[in-house]
């Protein structure tokens, strides 16, 4: 009997061996297979579908193609800044992002990548226009890399121009005050959809305002000047008090979001809107009729000039990262121009490099062509003023057009609206002196 | 022996405050006992609570932002505040906005439940049916308010134009006069089923005696629902009544998905002042100076509504 028992397992013995087995298969090829395999998160901007999925379809190559364990999200623009400022403050920030690289890097959060931009700018021909100037500060140091510029472009329904005896575009303001006018027809179709409210898209006003020679802030953007320009701003709010006396404007546009424009030229309510070719490439997915209507132009002129800004799309890596350098590669890898010919023409951007200039996209799509322009003549957001935290402030405040609906929601005058601006953008500067 | 003993067991209580005997030492350790056992959840409801509250407070004097640790400024945040232009316009548009919408939703509550209360045909279904905004996603609701409100293609504006009861489209969100109206009729309808439900629970605690007798005493229905329905109600109105002004003054969609604080500054709030400070322009310590200066206001608005209430339940 009891050499027969002690060849037979018991039960106690089966379990103990089975759970060695197991982990000594897990440590054996688990734990190197996990070390193996870094982690990347990553931010993902989210505003155009095909343009997104672009994106983060080449972000899940890579990582496969480098073994990398990728986790991606998809972050909608106007959620971004709430949520990497819950990120930086609970300590659990992704490792690249997509967005609000400024305001990143002015809070010392990002991660120098000067090597990339040189690496790219010497081996694809140099940088479109003035890329140079959103990437370089004035250190020499560079924090985030351009993938693409965008900005408002005048955006015009070319048949209601052309049966109303007009040929687009509009050179300056006033003719296009003159064309919005004579093409509209009320109640149906308005004028002008442009926003007057308390969202960003509404300081489209600030750009014309400077047009008219105004200036927010001096050369380095420290100290706020526009009470020099006083004369500039009278004029330019004589303008607009005619663009609102004119009705072109639809009810509404006082509490309009940044959507609202959208929908109403897409919804055929609007002669002429201020808007980036995101819109065009929705008509083309949706409403091809209308895309065909629709002609694209540069801003019109004031009286001092054109001042037409541009925004960016640009990738950059957080400071806490624990994978600089894999960081970096997937920064310089997604700069490639094969992927970003296929990328751009599902996209909204313009080229930000020289070897992008040569894509088919700009040459297939008429809309485009606009974009290449801006492009390359383009300066950045807030031109004239400096980019800088306070400008970006009194940007995101609306100061601009807080100061439009004084005069025509409150009725206050020009004097009491200008002073009441003044005193804000005085207040918002003299904390970043 | 009935009456010795009783008189005895006077004699022990009257004598026990001075009592220095072995119950009294028994009944101090179980007093120490059960402290003990609460000092760890007290701790930790203070950590849970206190510690967030003071630590909000504190970030208002300093001049803390994203990804800085920020420095003490002292009162520099609510100067800085308190001289925005904006200010003001909110702090009377958060008394307005929250006053109206509480007062509205208690008026309209209490007459849905009162109706849901009687024997009506399909009453089950129309007590579900009531709780349908409440339950719905606040920014759907809201979204779908902006564009009934639309002057362009709003249902509203569409149905006042057919019937030829107005000339134009009224921008009813997009003028002084009707935003802030507008954004509490919004509000009004996705909260009062709160009001309703709650009410209604409690009406149906109330005897059925209550309202026979006064019946036979001649009461009118009015007289009945001042005398019996509100009275009985009057600890859970006082509930309902705090925890809405607490959620009306700290609302946020509403606003920020209606009309965005416009047209001007005709419906900003507080809380959309703290938003855009602090998650749009990054800077902690302003938001945290907004929220500090509101507090007493809220403060103020609850201990104005339990004190009314204690007084009524008195």
């Amino acid at each position: 009997m009891a050499p027969e028992t002690s060849a037979r397992t018991t039960r106690r013995q089966f379990l103990a061996s089975t759970a060695l087995a197991t982990g000594a298969a897990t440590f054996s090829f688990a734990a190197p297979a996990v070390a193996q395999r870094p982690k990347l998160i990553y931010w993902c901007y989210q505003f155009l579908k095909e343009s997104d999925d672009a994106r983060a379809n080449f972000a899940r190559e890579w990582a496969k193609k480098n073994n990398v364990d990728l986790q991606i999200t998809m972050v909608p623009l106007k959620e971004f800044l709430p949520k990497i400022t819950a990120a930086i403050e609970a300590k659990a920030t992704p490792d690249i992002v997509e967005s609000n690289a400024v305001e990143l890097r002015g809070r010392g959060q990002l991660l120098d990548v000067t090597d990339i931009y040189r690496r790219l700018e010497k081996t694809y021909g140099g940088w479109v226009g003035n890329a140079h100037k959103f990437m370089l500060e004035p250190d020499g140091r560079v924090h985030h890399i351009l993938y693409g510029f965008q900005g408002f472009m005048l955006i015009a329904r070319d048949d209601l121009l052309r049966d109303a005896g007009l040929k687009p575009p509009p050179a300056t303001w006033v003719e296009l005050l003159e064309h919005a006018k004579k093409a509209q027809k009320l109640p149906r179709v308005y004028g002008l959809g442009i926003p007057v409210s308390n969202q960003t898209d509404s300081q489209v006003w600030e750009d014309m305002m400077k047009s008219y020679g105004a200036r927010l802030a001096d050369d380095v953007g420290k100290r706020v000047i526009l009470g020099d320009h006083k004369r500039e701003v009278w004029e330019f709010l004589d303008y607009f008090t005619e663009v609102w006396k004119a009705g072109v404007l639809p009810p509404g546009v006082a509490t309009w979001d940044n959507t609202m424009n959208n929908s109403t030229y897409q919804s055929g309510k609007a002669v002429f809107i201020l808007n980036p070719i995101t819109l065009s490439l929705w008509l083309e997915a949706n409403n091809p009729e209308l895309l065909a209507k629709t002609g694209h132009y540069t801003y019109p002129r004031g009286p001092k000039g054109l001042i037409h800004p541009v925004t960016f799309g640009s990738r950059s890596i957080l400071k806490y990262t624990k994978v600089p350098e894999l960081a970096k590669q997937f920064l310089w890898e997604s700069m490639e121009p094969g992927k970003m010919d296929r990328e751009l023409s599902v996209s909204q951007w313009g080229p930000a490099l020289k070897a992008y200039l040569s894509f088919d996209v700009w040459k297939k799509k008429p809309f485009m062509k606009g974009l290449v322009e801006m492009s390359l003549r383009g300066e950045p957001q807030g031109w004239p003023d400096v980019f800088n935290d306070a400008w970006r402030e009194q940007f995101t405040n609306t100061t601009i057009s807080r100061m439009l609906q004084r005069l025509v929601i409150d009725h206050w005058s020009r004097d009491k609206a200008f002073v009441e601006t003044l005193d804000a953008l005085n207040r918002i500067y003299a904390k970043y002196v | 022996m009935a009456t010795r003993e009783r008189s005895m067991a006077v004699a022990a209580a009257a004598a026990a405050p001075a009592e220095k005997g072995p119950r009294s030492i028994l009944l101090r350790r179980e007093s120490l006992q059960g402290m003990g056992l609460l000092t760890p959840a007290v701790l930790i409801l203070l950590g849970l609570v206190l510690y967030h509250f003071c630590y909000a407070i504190w970030l208002g004097f300093t001049d803390k932002a994203v990804g800085s640790p920020g420095r003490f400024v002292g009162l520099a945040n609510f100067r800085y505040v308190l001289a925005w232009p904006q200010f003001s316009a909110a702090l009377v548009n958060t008394a307005v906005f929250t006053v109206s919408a509480v007062a509205i939703k208690f008026v309209l509550g209490m007459a849905v439940a009162v109706v849901l209360n009687q024997k009506i045909r399909g009453r089950n279904f129309f007590r579900a049916f009531l709780l349908l905004p409440w339950v719905m996603p606040a920014f759907v609701v809201y979204l779908v308010w902006r564009w009934l409100y639309d002057p362009l293609s709003g249902l509203i504006n569409y149905a006042l134009l057919d019937l030829g009861l107005v000339a134009s489209p009224i921008a009813f969100l997009s003028e002084r006069s009707t935003a802030m109206a507008s954004v509490v009729v919004a509000h009004v309808w996705r909260a009062f089923p709160f009001f309703a439900i709650s009410f209604l629970a409690g009406m149906q605690t109330i005897s059925q005696e209550l309202y026979d007798s006064a019946e036979v005493d001649g009461a009118s229905r009015w007289q009945q629902f001042r005398h019996i329905t509100v009275p009985s109600l009057y600890h859970i109105i006082g509930v309902v009544l705090m925890l809405s002004t607490i959620w009306t003054a700290n609302a946020f969609e509403p606003i920020y998905l209606l009309t965005g604080g416009g047209p001007s500054d005709a419906t900003v709030v507080y809380t959309l002042l703290a938003y855009l400070m602090g998650m749009v322009n990054l800077r902690l310590g302003e938001a945290a100076a907004v929220s500090t200066l509101f507090l007493p206001l809220l403060l103020g608005l609850i201990l104005v509504v339990t004190a009314l209430l204690q007084r009524k339940t008195q």
